[in-house]
């Protein structure tokens, strides 16, 4: 069987079956979940031609020289920062975000877009000749690079997204090499400003132990200070963002740290999904059988709540397999990134696994009640252009790599 | 401290067990929501969209012992208004139609705003047909307001009966916290009378409509295109004793009155008359009550929702001696020719006078026919107050009658206990001669004395008085009877044809009563008139006819009236008429049972 060993050489099929199995059941899943509504039941046919182009974008990337990854990333990065700008002062509202750009007809997220750029270019940064990850200096840099696109995005407000930049840039600067020191400095902030949003005492008391830490690392006064006054500033930093955030995504924050918050409210959605899940059983209800899904119980449910569709009416096995199909993709591009010599490769292929990873993670997460509510879409799954079309573009990248992986060996 | 940075290979190992552990976690989640507690959420989802909507089954009618309907159904419109397509500003318009107060809709909207804008509230029960054809005109110009045919109780027989057949009303928190198995709040249940005692016989059986609805209770469709649904089942009907004519005639000659009147078919302790005067129309409660009404009910001095006829004891006057009569001859005391001298008066302590002079020597007959109170006074320290004491609850006093229409009370009947426990072992046995005449402590109620009556017409032997014959069920139509203890007073007989004939004297005689003697019916039966501290002195009346075989039996109280020949008597021989010779008439006619078929069938009351 020649012709079969020489696909699998050049073209992984443990990237690509995944990927159109997943997509196929997205498509069937948001046919279920709109075809008793009137007012989206074009989404169906709009996802099936944005599966097509996607799937153009994903063999026009595979069939690019790897080497131009490394090029386009700085340029890529720089007009994925113009275009978050941009979106914030001409985007369009949706559902409480500014968070879509529209040339005519046309409509696209640019934070979805910007996953491209900051993955690349953070890549591209940390990979340079003389890059020294155990300087602060090239770590602030990174952070920089990294968090950029995070404050823009949280302007919006996209909280889902942003989460998914933040552990892409900490992923990547774990993988680059991280000393237990620089992760210290680079995560103490985030869990600092976290401790902040259960209030005054959780605040304090994360700051006395991150004090605690610092003298244990026993860094010279000026090291130990600056980031003691860095962990201050991201303390108050929180607040300023929780104030500009929106109010449903304040509640949504809220609900989270207090559940009995707002039980009605944010926490509705939260109950009808594990609902919708819950009674799923072992089989499902059946295609088109799901009452929680075909009497629309679940808002919007063929973007962020796909999942339910698939927990109610395919039950666990559906589930189980929906995420068995995640577990290969995500592990084979561990696989590709491990054995992977060149860094900048191995770093982009980790990147890519962190968006999807997390992605899934607080997608599945929050429909099963272990996230709290934070509107991010299912790879592949949910309805949406714009995501899937990044989503298979960097799918490209991986499948790129693989190809010409024995150049790089 | 120097940390060395971690290993390519030992990262590449966390990433892959994390990845693992995520999994690994999510899966389980899954795992207990669909397979472990796949049940608690299924039930949840089942709430969430399936709705069961009640249909309201029809309550029983009620109907006469001729086949009359006396209680029936009929269709009454009730304004409804649905939150999510109403306009507000229709608020003063529908409130002039309607007419309510202004300010009452968006009141009751007000107080519904909790629940879902899909589910109709109800604005007002009974509307009339004048406003239900204006809504028809004008339907298009009002969004979210229509109008539902629920059922309302009727009284088509032109008889208030509101005593025995009592009304429904909204459950209260209290009763439906200890049913909550059937109703639900806004229910409509038996709140008095036969309503009350009825009510599992009368209700039926709540069918359901189940319908799905969306997260808003928007209703969609069908559930499983109504195979599931359950028709309610009508309640079954009452066949009642009353006899409606009777019932008619005694409140007729009631009205301005206070008292009661219950008549009972001797051989089957069928009521078939039982009236409390005054009395209220039960049609006030059919619809929305006012407030008003209930508080001039509840406030007037005369009680009207009290029931004399089984609630109200007085002393029964004259009409006791009987009861002393028939214990001395089933005693032995005495015998139809024992004598005892009248000379206007008796001593025992202190002088009692005899009302209408001398009566000289005296049978028991006589005594009775002539209502000479030496005789008794004599006869009751011949008995003892204690055998005296023990044939009146052997003739039902001093107790429950056990009547099927809920409420009533014992009554009381002295005996030496009694006294003992007030004036101590040496009492003044004076007190006794009063008894005699049903005067003093006695105490008995209009239903007690109607069974008295019936026992002694039936030489002792009765059934429990009872007001429900037996019901139809609805499904099979067949006519199904309620049986009722017997009531056996164990006393001889014939001592009881010795009685009723000084009955028969009482009318057809020398006695108190001639002025009703009839020719068609022959009428016994024994005034009574009580001592009134307070007022005009009760008037009592008992009897039975016809004297060779008694088919009606009757006590008549009137209140505050004066002497129980003039007041009491002239009811109960007109209820005579209308029950004795109705049957004369009507053998020509040959009545058939008029068919009861309500005009709305299972009209829907939602929840």
């Amino acid at each position: 069987m020649r012709i079969d060993y020489k696909l699998q050489d050049k073209f992984d099929l443990w990237l690509i079956i995944p990927a159109t199995l997943l997509i196929c059941i997205g498509l069937v899943a948001i046919y279920s979940s709109t075809i008793n509504h009137p007012s989206v039941h074009a989404n169906f046919q709009r996802q099936l031609t944005w599966g097509i182009v996607s799937l153009i974008v994903f063999f026009i990337t595979y069939s690019l020289p790897t080497n131009s990854f490394k090029y386009i990333g700085i340029p890529t990065y720089i007009f994925s920062i113009l275009l978050l700008m941009a979106v914030l002062v001409i985007g369009r509202k949706i559902s409480g975000a500014k968070s879509w750009l529209y040339f005519g007809g046309f409509g696209f997220q640019p934070s979805e877009f910007a996953k491209i750029g900051t993955i690349l270019a953070v890549s591209t940064f940390l990979s340079r000749t003389n890059a020294n990850i155990d300087s602060l200096k090239d770590i602030a840099i990174a952070l920089v690079i990294g968090l950029l696109p995070v404050g823009l995005i949280l302007l919006e407000p996209d909280m889902g997204t942003s989460l998914t930049f933040m552990a892409l840039i900490l992923i990547l600067l774990f993988w680059k090499g991280i000393s237990l020191f620089g992760l210290f400095v680079v995560l103490s902030p985030g869990f600092v400003a976290l401790a902040s949003l259960f209030g005054i005492y959780y605040f304090i008391a994360a700051l006395v132990l991150v004090l605690v830490l610092l003298l244990l690392f026993q860094k010279d006064i000026l090291t130990s200070g600056s980031i003691l006054a860095l962990n201050l500033g991201a303390g108050f930093f929180t607040d300023v963002v929780f104030r500009a955030l929106s109010p449903h995504q304040q509640k949504r924050i809220q609900s989270f740290v207090d559940p009995g918050a707002d039980p009605l409210g944010a926490g509705y959605n939260a109950i009808q999904a594990k609902v919708a899940i819950g009674s799923g059983g072992l089989f499902g209800k059946g295609f088109l059988a799901g009452n929680q899904t075909q009497l629309q119980f679940i808002p919007e449910q063929w973007t962020d709540f796909i999942f339910c569709v698939i927990g109610e009416e395919f039950g666990f096995l559906g589930s189980f397999f929906v995420l068995g199909l995640f577990m290969v993709m995500i592990l084979r591009i561990l696989k590709i990134a491990s054995s992977a010599k060149d860094e900048f490769l191995s770093l982009v292929l980790i990147g890519i696994l962190v968006i999807y990873f997390v992605h899934l993670m607080i997608n599945v997460g929050m429909v099963v009640g272990i996230m709290p509510i934070i509107g991010i879409p299912l790879p592949f799954v949910s309805y949406g252009g714009s995501s899937l079309v990044v989503n298979m573009f960097l799918l490209g990248i991986v499948a790129n790599i693989y190809r010409t992986r024995k150049n790089y060996t | 401290m120097r940390i060395p940075n971690i290993g390519a290979i030992q990262r590449s190992a966390v990433v892959y067990f994390f990845i693992l552990a995520s999994f690994f976690m999510l899966t389980t989640r899954l795992f207990l929501m669909q397979i472990v507690q796949q049940e608690a959420y299924d039930e949840k989802s089942a709430d969430n969209s399936i709705k069961a909507i009640e249909q309201v089954p029809l309550r029983g009618v009620f109907l006469d012992r001729n086949g009359e309907v006396l209680v029936s159904n009929v269709p009454a419109y009730t304004l409804r208004v649905l939150p999510a397509e109403y306009d507000t500003s229709l608020n003063r318009i529908l409130e002039t139609v309607i007419d309510v107060l202004p300010g009452t809709i968006s009141k009751i909207l007000h107080n519904n705003r909790i629940y879902s804008k899909y589910i109709p509230i109800r604005i007002k029960r009974g509307i009339d047909f004048k406003a239900v054809a204006w809504l028809e005109e004008n339907s298009e110009y009002l969004p979210g307001v229509n109008y539902i045919v629920e059922m309302q109780r009727g009284y088509p027989a032109a008889i208030v009966g509101s005593h025995v057949f009592g009304y429904t009303k909204e459950i209260s928190p209290e009763q439906l916290k200890r049913e909550n198995d059937y109703y639900i709040p806004g229910d409509y249940v038996g709140h008095n009378g036969l309503e009350k005692q009825y009510e599992k016989l009368v209700r039926g059986v709540k069918g359901f409509n189940y319908i799905l609805v969306d997260s808003r209770r928007k209703e969609i469709g069908k559930y499983k295109d109504g195979l599931e649904d359950l028709s309610s089942i009508k309640g079954h009907d009452l066949v009642l004793s009353i006899d409606a004519d009777v019932q008619r005639v005694a409140e007729e000659e009631l009205k301005g009155k206070s008292g009661a009147v219950v008549a009972i078919e001797p051989k089957t302790g069928e009521i078939i008359a039982l009236v409390s005067a005054p009395n209220y129309d039960l049609n006030q409660f059919s619809y929305v009550t006012s407030r008003e009404f209930l508080q001039n009910l509840y406030n007037d001095p005369l009680r009207p929702s009290f029931n004399r006829a089984t609630m109200s004891v007085k002393p029964p006057g004259s009409t006791f001696k009987l009861m002393a009569a028939i214990a001395a001859l089933d005693l032995g005391v005495i015998t139809t020719e024992t004598t005892i001298y009248c000379g206007g008066g008796f001593t025992f302590g202190r002088f009692f006078k005899c009302h209408g002079g001398v009566h000289g020597s005296l049978t028991v007959i006589h005594a009775i026919e002539k209502s000479c109170n030496t005789f008794f006074y004599n006869l009751i320290y011949k008995i003892g107050i204690d055998r005296w004491n023990e044939y009146a609850k052997k003739l039902g006093f001093n107790g429950m009658t056990g009547i099927d229409i809920g409420e009533e009370v014992p009554g009381l009947i002295p005996d030496s206990k009694y006294y003992e426990k007030i004036y101590g072992p040496k009492w003044p046995r004076s007190i006794m001669a009063s008894l005699a005449i049903g005067q003093g402590e006695v105490s008995v109620t209009p239903l007690q004395l109607a069974q008295y009556a019936a026992l002694i017409a039936n030489n002792g032997n009765s059934f429990i008085p009872h007001v429900v014959k037996g019901y139809i069920d609805d499904r099979t139509n067949q006519s199904i009877p309620i049986k009722y203890k017997e009531k056996k007073t164990g006393i001889d007989p014939k001592v009881f044809d010795i009685v009723k004939e000084g009955m028969y004297l009482v009318v057809n005689g020398a006695g108190t009563a001639t002025r009703i003697r009839m020719k068609e019916i022959t009428i016994a039966g024994k005034t009574g008139t009580a001592q009134n501290p307070h007022g005009k002195d009760h008037a009592f009346f008992i009897g039975f006819a016809p004297y060779e075989n008694p088919k009606i039996a009757l006590a008549v109280v009137v209140e505050n009236a004066g002497f129980g020949a003039t007041w009491a008597a002239p009811i109960a021989q007109k209820m005579f008429q209308a029950y004795l010779l109705k049957d004369k008439i009507n053998k020509l006619e040959q009545r058939s049972v008029p068919e009861i078929k309500p005009n709305i069938i299972g009209a829907s009351l939602e929840n």
